[in-house]
Protein backbone atom coordinates (compact mmCIF):
# COMPACT_ATOMS: atom_id res chain seq x y z
CA UNK A 1 0.00 0.00 0.00
CA UNK A 2 3.08 2.26 0.71
CA UNK A 3 4.23 2.05 -2.90
CA UNK A 4 1.22 2.62 -4.53
CA UNK A 5 0.07 5.80 -1.81
CA UNK A 6 3.35 7.35 -2.75
CA UNK A 7 3.57 6.84 -6.55
CA UNK A 8 -0.09 7.57 -7.13
CA UNK A 9 0.55 11.06 -5.12
CA UNK A 10 3.43 11.33 -7.24
CA UNK A 11 2.17 10.62 -10.13
CA UNK A 12 -1.02 12.82 -9.78
CA UNK A 13 1.45 15.62 -9.27
CA UNK A 14 3.40 14.94 -12.55
CA UNK A 15 0.34 14.70 -14.16
CA UNK A 16 -1.33 17.95 -12.96
CA UNK A 17 2.03 19.87 -13.86
CA UNK A 18 1.74 18.47 -17.22
CA UNK A 19 -2.09 20.21 -18.23
CA UNK A 20 -3.06 18.07 -20.57
CA UNK A 21 -5.27 16.43 -18.99
CA UNK A 22 -6.23 19.05 -16.69
CA UNK A 23 -7.31 20.86 -20.21
CA UNK A 24 -8.70 17.55 -22.06
CA UNK A 25 -10.58 15.89 -19.05
CA UNK A 26 -11.61 18.51 -16.67
CA UNK A 27 -11.94 22.03 -19.04
CA UNK A 28 -13.14 20.03 -21.88
CA UNK A 29 -16.57 18.03 -20.42
CA UNK A 30 -17.54 21.48 -18.65
CA UNK A 31 -16.97 23.50 -21.91
CA UNK A 32 -19.37 21.15 -23.35
CA UNK A 33 -22.17 21.56 -21.02
CA UNK A 34 -21.90 24.60 -20.97
CA UNK A 35 -21.96 25.09 -25.14
CA UNK A 36 -24.93 22.52 -24.73
CA UNK A 37 -26.63 24.51 -21.86
CA UNK A 38 -26.17 27.89 -24.15
CA UNK A 39 -27.65 26.82 -27.43
CA UNK A 40 -30.38 24.13 -26.31
CA UNK A 41 -31.03 25.90 -22.61
CA UNK A 42 -33.85 23.68 -20.85
CA UNK A 43 -35.84 22.78 -24.25
CA UNK A 44 -36.66 19.31 -24.48
CA UNK A 45 -34.60 17.43 -26.33
CA UNK A 46 -37.53 16.79 -28.98
CA UNK A 47 -41.39 17.55 -29.09
CA UNK A 48 -43.04 16.11 -26.63
CA UNK A 49 -40.29 14.91 -24.20
CA UNK A 50 -40.41 14.60 -20.90
CA UNK A 51 -36.42 15.86 -20.54
CA UNK A 52 -34.88 18.23 -21.93
CA UNK A 53 -32.13 18.41 -24.75
CA UNK A 54 -29.04 18.69 -21.72
CA UNK A 55 -30.62 15.81 -19.48
CA UNK A 56 -30.65 13.61 -22.74
CA UNK A 57 -26.62 14.68 -23.50
CA UNK A 58 -25.65 14.17 -19.61
CA UNK A 59 -24.46 10.62 -19.83
CA UNK A 60 -22.66 11.17 -22.97
CA UNK A 61 -20.71 14.49 -21.66
CA UNK A 62 -19.40 12.62 -18.85
CA UNK A 63 -17.50 10.08 -20.98
CA UNK A 64 -15.22 12.66 -22.32
CA UNK A 65 -13.37 12.67 -19.53
CA UNK A 66 -13.24 8.41 -19.30
CA UNK A 67 -12.13 8.56 -23.18
CA UNK A 68 -9.26 11.58 -22.79
CA UNK A 69 -8.34 9.94 -19.97
CA UNK A 70 -8.74 5.84 -20.82
CA UNK A 71 -7.65 5.68 -24.58
CA UNK A 72 -5.25 9.16 -25.02
CA UNK A 73 -3.57 9.54 -21.43
CA UNK A 74 -3.27 6.03 -20.35
CA UNK A 75 -1.45 4.95 -23.31
CA UNK A 76 0.87 7.85 -24.05
CA UNK A 77 2.01 8.01 -20.16
CA UNK A 78 2.59 4.27 -20.40
CA UNK A 79 4.88 4.31 -23.70
CA UNK A 80 6.11 7.60 -22.85
CA UNK A 81 7.82 5.75 -19.17
CA UNK A 82 8.51 2.59 -21.99
CA UNK A 83 10.29 5.25 -24.47
CA UNK A 84 12.41 7.45 -22.05
CA UNK A 85 13.36 4.27 -19.89
CA UNK A 86 11.65 5.06 -16.69
CA UNK A 87 10.13 1.74 -17.23
CA UNK A 88 13.64 0.12 -17.39
CA UNK A 89 14.79 1.67 -14.16
CA UNK A 90 11.51 0.46 -12.62
CA UNK A 91 12.51 -3.22 -13.93
CA UNK A 92 15.40 -3.08 -11.53
CA UNK A 93 13.18 -2.30 -8.53
CA UNK A 94 10.79 -4.90 -6.64
CA UNK A 95 7.72 -2.88 -8.54
CA UNK A 96 5.48 -5.22 -10.22
CA UNK A 97 4.00 -4.16 -14.06
CA UNK A 98 0.52 -4.49 -12.74
CA UNK A 99 1.42 -2.39 -10.17
CA UNK A 100 2.70 0.89 -12.61
CA UNK A 101 -0.29 0.09 -14.26
CA UNK A 102 -3.13 0.12 -12.05
CA UNK A 103 -1.68 3.42 -10.10
CA UNK A 104 -1.75 5.36 -14.04
CA UNK A 105 -5.50 3.76 -14.10
CA UNK A 106 -6.44 5.35 -11.20
CA UNK A 107 -5.01 8.73 -11.53
CA UNK A 108 -7.50 8.79 -14.44
CA UNK A 109 -10.39 7.01 -12.80
CA UNK A 110 -10.10 10.50 -10.21
CA UNK A 111 -10.05 12.70 -13.14
CA UNK A 112 -13.18 10.96 -14.86
CA UNK A 113 -14.67 11.19 -11.42
CA UNK A 114 -13.78 14.81 -11.18
CA UNK A 115 -15.03 15.74 -14.45
CA UNK A 116 -18.36 13.96 -13.71
CA UNK A 117 -18.76 16.21 -10.43
CA UNK A 118 -17.98 19.04 -12.08
CA UNK A 119 -20.51 18.55 -15.27
CA UNK A 120 -23.66 17.33 -12.77
CA UNK A 121 -22.42 20.65 -11.07
CA UNK A 122 -22.48 23.30 -13.48
CA UNK A 123 -25.27 21.45 -15.41
CA UNK A 124 -27.72 21.63 -11.79
CA UNK A 125 -26.30 25.23 -11.08
CA UNK A 126 -26.42 27.02 -14.20
CA UNK A 127 -29.09 25.20 -16.59
CA UNK A 128 -31.88 23.72 -14.00
CA UNK A 129 -30.09 20.15 -15.07
CA UNK A 130 -32.55 17.63 -12.94
CA UNK A 131 -30.65 13.75 -12.78
CA UNK A 132 -34.11 11.81 -13.20
CA UNK A 133 -32.97 8.53 -13.73
CA UNK A 134 -31.33 6.07 -11.14
CA UNK A 135 -28.24 6.56 -9.55
CA UNK A 136 -27.18 2.83 -9.06
CA UNK A 137 -27.72 1.42 -12.76
CA UNK A 138 -26.03 4.83 -13.82
CA UNK A 139 -22.93 3.91 -12.02
CA UNK A 140 -23.04 0.64 -12.73
CA UNK A 141 -22.96 1.86 -16.62
CA UNK A 142 -20.44 4.40 -15.85
CA UNK A 143 -18.15 2.21 -14.22
CA UNK A 144 -18.63 -0.37 -17.08
CA UNK A 145 -17.73 2.81 -19.43
CA UNK A 146 -14.65 3.26 -17.53
CA UNK A 147 -13.28 -0.35 -17.14
CA UNK A 148 -13.86 -1.12 -20.74
CA UNK A 149 -12.03 2.11 -22.25
CA UNK A 150 -9.32 2.18 -20.11
CA UNK A 151 -8.79 -1.66 -20.66
CA UNK A 152 -8.45 -0.59 -24.34
CA UNK A 153 -5.80 2.34 -23.27
CA UNK A 154 -3.76 -0.67 -21.06
CA UNK A 155 -3.47 -2.95 -23.78
CA UNK A 156 -2.42 -0.12 -26.27
CA UNK A 157 0.18 1.09 -23.97
CA UNK A 158 1.69 -2.27 -23.02
CA UNK A 159 2.39 -3.77 -26.25
CA UNK A 160 3.00 0.26 -28.23
CA UNK A 161 7.02 0.26 -28.82
CA UNK A 162 7.41 3.96 -28.33
CA UNK A 163 5.48 6.62 -27.88
CA UNK A 164 4.55 7.55 -31.57
CA UNK A 165 3.11 4.18 -32.13
CA UNK A 166 1.12 4.79 -28.98
CA UNK A 167 0.09 8.26 -30.10
CA UNK A 168 -1.09 6.97 -33.47
CA UNK A 169 -3.30 4.10 -32.35
CA UNK A 170 -4.62 5.95 -29.40
CA UNK A 171 -5.77 8.81 -31.94
CA UNK A 172 -7.39 6.08 -34.23
CA UNK A 173 -9.27 4.96 -31.55
CA UNK A 174 -9.86 8.32 -29.53
CA UNK A 175 -11.29 10.76 -32.09
CA UNK A 176 -13.45 8.81 -33.97
CA UNK A 177 -14.81 7.36 -30.84
CA UNK A 178 -14.82 11.30 -29.05
CA UNK A 179 -16.37 12.28 -31.92
CA UNK A 180 -18.97 9.48 -33.01
CA UNK A 181 -19.94 7.70 -30.45
CA UNK A 182 -21.97 10.73 -29.29
CA UNK A 183 -19.83 11.88 -26.05
CA UNK A 184 -19.26 15.23 -28.01
CA UNK A 185 -21.79 15.49 -31.12
CA UNK A 186 -24.56 14.35 -29.96
CA UNK A 187 -25.95 10.68 -31.19
CA UNK A 188 -29.64 11.95 -31.85
CA UNK A 189 -29.06 14.89 -34.14
CA UNK A 190 -26.75 12.27 -36.72
CA UNK A 191 -28.29 10.55 -40.03
CA UNK A 192 -29.11 7.05 -39.51
CA UNK A 193 -26.24 5.98 -41.31
CA UNK A 194 -23.89 7.40 -38.91
CA UNK A 195 -25.79 6.19 -36.46
CA UNK A 196 -25.29 2.57 -38.04
CA UNK A 197 -21.60 3.32 -38.35
CA UNK A 198 -21.47 4.65 -34.64
CA UNK A 199 -22.96 1.51 -33.30
CA UNK A 200 -19.97 -0.54 -33.94
CA UNK A 201 -17.91 1.69 -31.30
CA UNK A 202 -17.85 0.38 -27.98
CA UNK A 203 -18.31 3.60 -26.45
CA UNK A 204 -21.52 4.53 -28.09
CA UNK A 205 -22.77 1.08 -26.86
CA UNK A 206 -21.58 2.19 -23.07
CA UNK A 207 -23.30 5.53 -24.26
CA UNK A 208 -26.46 4.24 -24.43
CA UNK A 209 -26.57 2.59 -21.22
CA UNK A 210 -25.68 5.65 -19.49
CA UNK A 211 -28.96 7.58 -21.15
CA UNK A 212 -31.12 5.22 -20.71
CA UNK A 213 -29.63 4.96 -16.93
CA UNK A 214 -30.08 8.88 -16.82
CA UNK A 215 -33.25 9.18 -18.34
CA UNK A 216 -34.81 6.23 -17.05
CA UNK A 217 -36.19 5.00 -20.38
CA UNK A 218 -35.94 1.34 -21.49
CA UNK A 219 -34.14 0.09 -23.96
CA UNK A 220 -34.01 -2.53 -26.62
CA UNK A 221 -31.08 -4.70 -25.30
CA UNK A 222 -29.13 -4.12 -21.96
CA UNK A 223 -27.12 -7.49 -22.69
CA UNK A 224 -25.72 -6.73 -25.77
CA UNK A 225 -23.69 -3.95 -24.56
CA UNK A 226 -22.75 -5.44 -21.41
CA UNK A 227 -21.73 -8.58 -22.95
CA UNK A 228 -19.77 -6.46 -25.86
CA UNK A 229 -18.03 -3.88 -23.00
CA UNK A 230 -16.69 -6.95 -21.16
CA UNK A 231 -15.32 -9.12 -23.47
CA UNK A 232 -13.48 -6.29 -24.99
CA UNK A 233 -12.20 -5.67 -21.00
CA UNK A 234 -11.23 -9.29 -20.45
CA UNK A 235 -8.91 -9.12 -23.57
CA UNK A 236 -7.45 -6.26 -23.83
CA UNK A 237 -6.44 -6.45 -19.84
CA UNK A 238 -5.18 -9.88 -20.87
CA UNK A 239 -3.00 -8.64 -23.59
CA UNK A 240 -1.73 -5.98 -21.82
CA UNK A 241 -0.49 -7.73 -18.69
CA UNK A 242 0.51 -11.03 -21.30
CA UNK A 243 2.80 -9.08 -23.37
CA UNK A 244 4.01 -6.04 -21.10
CA UNK A 245 7.47 -4.56 -22.12
CA UNK A 246 9.47 -3.08 -19.82
CA UNK A 247 11.86 -1.84 -22.78
CA UNK B 1 30.38 -17.98 -1.00
CA UNK B 2 30.02 -15.78 -4.35
CA UNK B 3 28.20 -12.91 -4.16
CA UNK B 4 27.43 -12.86 -8.11
CA UNK B 5 28.79 -15.93 -10.47
CA UNK B 6 28.88 -15.38 -14.25
CA UNK B 7 29.80 -18.42 -16.19
CA UNK B 8 30.34 -18.10 -20.19
CA UNK B 9 28.35 -15.14 -21.10
CA UNK B 10 27.53 -14.77 -24.66
CA UNK B 11 25.27 -11.76 -26.50
CA UNK B 12 25.16 -11.04 -29.57
CA UNK B 13 23.58 -8.05 -31.80
CA UNK B 14 23.01 -9.38 -34.86
CA UNK B 15 26.31 -10.30 -36.33
CA UNK B 16 28.15 -8.61 -33.73
CA UNK B 17 29.35 -10.59 -30.44
CA UNK B 18 28.95 -8.00 -28.00
CA UNK B 19 29.43 -10.10 -24.74
CA UNK B 20 32.16 -13.04 -26.09
CA UNK B 21 32.22 -15.67 -23.36
CA UNK B 22 32.80 -13.51 -20.14
CA UNK B 23 33.16 -15.58 -16.55
CA UNK B 24 33.54 -13.75 -13.55
CA UNK B 25 32.85 -14.06 -9.63
CA UNK B 26 32.30 -11.69 -7.05
CA UNK B 27 32.77 -12.04 -3.52
CA UNK B 28 30.76 -10.41 -0.87
CA UNK B 29 32.62 -6.99 0.21
CA UNK B 30 34.00 -6.70 -2.62
CA UNK B 31 34.49 -4.40 -5.21
CA UNK B 32 34.66 -5.49 -8.63
CA UNK B 33 35.49 -2.83 -11.71
CA UNK B 34 34.83 -4.07 -15.38
CA UNK B 35 37.04 -2.19 -17.60
CA UNK B 36 37.11 -1.25 -21.32
CA UNK B 37 36.63 1.82 -24.11
CA UNK B 38 33.08 3.06 -25.33
CA UNK B 39 31.80 -0.51 -26.85
CA UNK B 40 33.29 -2.73 -25.55
CA UNK B 41 30.66 -4.58 -24.31
CA UNK B 42 30.58 -3.36 -20.24
CA UNK B 43 27.07 -1.85 -20.21
CA UNK B 44 25.94 -4.86 -22.41
CA UNK B 45 27.65 -7.34 -19.79
CA UNK B 46 25.97 -5.26 -16.70
CA UNK B 47 22.71 -5.27 -18.11
CA UNK B 48 22.79 -8.94 -18.89
CA UNK B 49 23.77 -9.37 -15.48
CA UNK B 50 20.39 -7.19 -14.19
CA UNK B 51 18.17 -9.28 -16.93
CA UNK B 52 17.31 -5.78 -18.14
CA UNK B 53 18.25 -7.83 -21.52
CA UNK B 54 17.95 -11.17 -22.65
CA UNK B 55 21.46 -12.96 -22.99
CA UNK B 56 22.39 -16.06 -25.42
CA UNK B 57 23.87 -18.29 -23.21
CA UNK B 58 25.50 -18.76 -20.14
CA UNK B 59 24.81 -18.38 -16.80
CA UNK B 60 24.05 -15.74 -14.04
CA UNK B 61 23.45 -15.56 -10.26
CA UNK B 62 23.34 -13.11 -7.77
CA UNK B 63 22.80 -13.66 -4.22
CA UNK B 64 22.15 -17.45 -5.81
CA UNK B 65 18.76 -16.13 -7.77
CA UNK B 66 18.47 -15.98 -11.11
CA UNK B 67 17.65 -12.41 -12.21
CA UNK B 68 15.25 -13.30 -14.98
CA UNK B 69 12.54 -15.43 -12.86
CA UNK B 70 13.48 -13.75 -9.35
CA UNK B 71 13.25 -10.27 -9.99
CA UNK B 72 10.89 -9.16 -7.47
CA UNK B 73 12.92 -10.72 -4.65
CA UNK B 74 16.24 -10.06 -6.23
CA UNK B 75 15.94 -6.22 -6.38
CA UNK B 76 14.62 -5.72 -2.52
CA UNK B 77 18.81 -6.45 -2.51
CA UNK B 78 20.22 -5.24 -5.01
CA UNK B 79 20.60 -1.27 -5.68
CA UNK B 80 21.43 -0.18 -10.16
CA UNK B 81 22.41 3.05 -11.48
CA UNK B 82 22.43 3.13 -15.25
CA UNK B 83 24.99 5.10 -17.76
CA UNK B 84 21.75 6.74 -18.63
CA UNK B 85 19.33 7.48 -16.14
CA UNK B 86 15.81 8.70 -16.82
CA UNK B 87 13.26 10.19 -15.19
CA UNK B 88 9.91 11.49 -15.12
CA UNK B 89 9.34 15.41 -16.92
CA UNK B 90 8.59 17.66 -14.63
CA UNK B 91 9.43 15.61 -11.26
CA UNK B 92 11.06 17.25 -8.42
CA UNK B 93 14.53 16.02 -6.63
CA UNK B 94 12.61 14.98 -3.47
CA UNK B 95 9.53 13.27 -5.43
CA UNK B 96 12.12 10.95 -6.91
CA UNK B 97 13.62 10.10 -3.73
CA UNK B 98 10.74 9.36 -1.89
CA UNK B 99 9.25 7.26 -4.67
CA UNK B 100 11.88 5.44 -4.73
CA UNK B 101 12.14 4.96 -1.17
CA UNK B 102 8.45 4.11 -1.21
CA UNK B 103 9.39 0.40 -3.77
CA UNK B 104 11.73 -0.92 -0.60
CA UNK B 105 10.72 -2.79 2.60
CA UNK B 106 13.60 -1.66 4.69
CA UNK B 107 15.08 1.33 2.38
CA UNK B 108 17.73 4.16 3.95
CA UNK B 109 16.93 7.29 4.45
CA UNK B 110 16.65 9.53 1.68
CA UNK B 111 17.51 12.76 3.49
CA UNK B 112 20.62 11.49 5.16
CA UNK B 113 22.16 10.15 1.74
CA UNK B 114 21.38 13.51 0.00
CA UNK B 115 23.20 15.40 2.82
CA UNK B 116 26.42 13.08 2.39
CA UNK B 117 26.19 14.10 -1.17
CA UNK B 118 25.80 17.73 -0.56
CA UNK B 119 22.24 17.53 -2.64
CA UNK B 120 19.83 18.42 0.44
CA UNK B 121 19.36 22.20 -0.76
CA UNK B 122 18.54 20.94 -4.16
CA UNK B 123 15.32 18.96 -3.06
CA UNK B 124 12.95 20.99 -3.95
CA UNK B 125 14.49 21.44 -7.63
CA UNK B 126 13.53 19.48 -10.28
CA UNK B 127 15.95 16.66 -11.47
CA UNK B 128 16.13 18.32 -15.11
CA UNK B 129 17.66 21.58 -13.57
CA UNK B 130 20.03 20.33 -11.97
CA UNK B 131 24.07 20.12 -13.56
CA UNK B 132 25.39 16.65 -15.05
CA UNK B 133 27.32 16.09 -11.60
CA UNK B 134 24.43 16.86 -9.59
CA UNK B 135 22.57 14.60 -11.83
CA UNK B 136 24.94 11.86 -11.60
CA UNK B 137 25.46 11.96 -7.47
CA UNK B 138 21.29 12.01 -7.39
CA UNK B 139 21.49 8.74 -9.45
CA UNK B 140 24.10 6.95 -6.97
CA UNK B 141 21.48 8.14 -4.41
CA UNK B 142 19.06 6.41 -6.44
CA UNK B 143 20.89 2.90 -6.16
CA UNK B 144 21.99 3.49 -2.62
CA UNK B 145 18.03 3.96 -1.42
CA UNK B 146 17.36 0.09 -0.97
CA UNK B 147 19.82 0.04 1.56
CA UNK B 148 21.32 -3.10 -0.74
CA UNK B 149 23.80 -5.85 -0.33
CA UNK B 150 25.11 -5.41 -4.21
CA UNK B 151 25.18 -2.17 -6.34
CA UNK B 152 25.88 -2.08 -9.45
CA UNK B 153 27.46 1.71 -11.02
CA UNK B 154 27.70 1.59 -15.01
CA UNK B 155 30.01 4.94 -15.02
CA UNK B 156 30.46 5.87 -11.60
CA UNK B 157 32.09 9.57 -12.09
CA UNK B 158 31.42 10.58 -15.14
CA UNK B 159 30.49 13.97 -15.08
CA UNK B 160 31.75 14.38 -11.57
CA UNK B 161 34.48 17.03 -10.08
CA UNK B 162 37.23 16.31 -8.34
CA UNK B 163 36.38 17.06 -4.90
CA UNK B 164 32.89 15.09 -5.64
CA UNK B 165 34.63 11.96 -6.97
CA UNK B 166 36.79 11.64 -4.03
CA UNK B 167 33.53 12.53 -1.81
CA UNK B 168 32.08 9.45 -3.21
CA UNK B 169 35.01 7.24 -3.14
CA UNK B 170 34.95 7.69 0.36
CA UNK B 171 31.42 7.43 0.58
CA UNK B 172 31.66 3.69 -1.29
CA UNK B 173 34.73 3.04 0.74
CA UNK B 174 33.10 2.95 4.46
CA UNK B 175 29.72 0.92 2.69
CA UNK B 176 32.39 -1.95 1.28
CA UNK B 177 33.97 -1.69 5.00
CA UNK B 178 30.37 -2.97 5.93
CA UNK B 179 30.30 -5.28 3.80
CA UNK B 180 28.45 -4.11 0.28
CA UNK B 181 29.16 -5.31 -2.46
CA UNK B 182 29.78 -3.39 -5.80
CA UNK B 183 29.96 -3.51 -9.29
CA UNK B 184 31.29 -0.45 -11.26
CA UNK B 185 32.57 0.41 -15.24
CA UNK B 186 35.32 3.31 -14.66
CA UNK B 187 36.77 5.24 -17.31
CA UNK B 188 38.86 6.45 -14.58
CA UNK B 189 42.23 4.27 -13.40
CA UNK B 190 42.73 6.15 -10.30
CA UNK B 191 39.13 5.54 -9.20
CA UNK B 192 39.79 2.10 -10.22
CA UNK B 193 43.05 1.73 -8.05
CA UNK B 194 41.95 3.64 -5.19
CA UNK B 195 38.57 1.66 -5.00
CA UNK B 196 38.49 -1.86 -6.92
CA UNK B 197 39.94 -5.26 -5.23
CA UNK B 198 39.27 -7.02 -8.60
CA UNK B 199 38.85 -6.27 -12.61
CA UNK B 200 38.09 -7.48 -15.69
CA UNK B 201 39.17 -5.81 -19.13
CA UNK B 202 37.08 -6.32 -21.99
CA UNK B 203 37.93 -5.64 -25.22
CA UNK B 204 35.59 -6.33 -28.14
CA UNK B 205 32.98 -8.23 -25.52
CA UNK B 206 35.92 -10.55 -24.88
CA UNK B 207 37.90 -10.58 -21.67
CA UNK B 208 41.21 -10.29 -21.76
CA UNK B 209 42.61 -9.52 -18.36
CA UNK B 210 41.36 -10.98 -15.12
CA UNK B 211 42.67 -10.36 -11.92
CA UNK B 212 43.65 -7.80 -9.26
CA UNK B 213 44.61 -4.37 -9.76
CA UNK B 214 48.06 -5.59 -8.33
CA UNK B 215 48.51 -8.40 -11.11
CA UNK B 216 47.11 -6.66 -14.09
CA UNK B 217 50.53 -4.01 -13.41
CA UNK B 218 52.78 -6.65 -12.32
CA UNK B 219 52.12 -8.43 -16.00
CA UNK B 220 52.22 -5.58 -17.95
CA UNK B 221 56.06 -3.65 -18.30
CA UNK B 222 54.86 -0.40 -16.44
CA UNK B 223 54.42 0.87 -13.11
CA UNK B 224 50.88 2.15 -13.30
CA UNK B 225 47.17 0.95 -14.12
CA UNK B 226 46.36 3.30 -16.36
CA UNK B 227 49.43 2.48 -18.58
CA UNK B 228 49.28 -1.08 -18.03
CA UNK B 229 45.57 -0.69 -19.11
CA UNK B 230 46.53 0.66 -22.57
CA UNK B 231 49.24 -1.94 -22.88
CA UNK B 232 46.54 -4.45 -22.76
CA UNK B 233 43.93 -3.18 -24.11
CA UNK B 234 47.12 -2.38 -27.28
CA UNK B 235 45.25 1.55 -27.92
CA UNK B 236 48.10 3.82 -26.41
CA UNK B 237 49.14 4.99 -30.11
CA UNK B 238 45.45 5.29 -31.64
CA UNK B 239 42.97 5.59 -29.11
CA UNK B 240 42.35 7.84 -26.13
CA UNK B 241 39.22 7.96 -25.83
CA UNK B 242 39.07 5.75 -22.85
CA UNK B 243 40.67 7.56 -20.52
Amino acid sequence: MKVFRTMLKTELKLSLRGMDMFIFAICMPVVVTILLGIIYGNKPAFNGAEYTFLEQSFGAVTTIAICAGGVMGLPLVVSDYRHKKILKRFQVTPISPAMILTVQVVIYVIYSIASLLLIYCVATLFFDFHFIGSWLPFLGSYFLVIVSMFSIGMMVGGIASNIKTAGVIASILYFPMLIFSGATLPYEIMPTTLQKIADILPLTQGIKLLKSTSLNLMIDSVIIPIVLMSVITIICIGVALKFFKWE
Amino acid sequence: METIKINALCKAYGDVQAVNNVSLSVKHGEVFGLLGANGAGKSTTIECILGTKKFDRGQISILGMNPQTERKKLFERVGVQFQESKYQDKITVEELCELTQALYKQPSEYTELLKQFNLLNKCKSQVSELSGGQKQKLFIILALIPNPEVVFLDELTTGLDAKARRDVWKYLSNLKRKGLTIILTSHFMDEVETLCDKICILKKGTCIFYGTVKEAIAGSPFEKLEEAYLWYTDEEDFDYESI
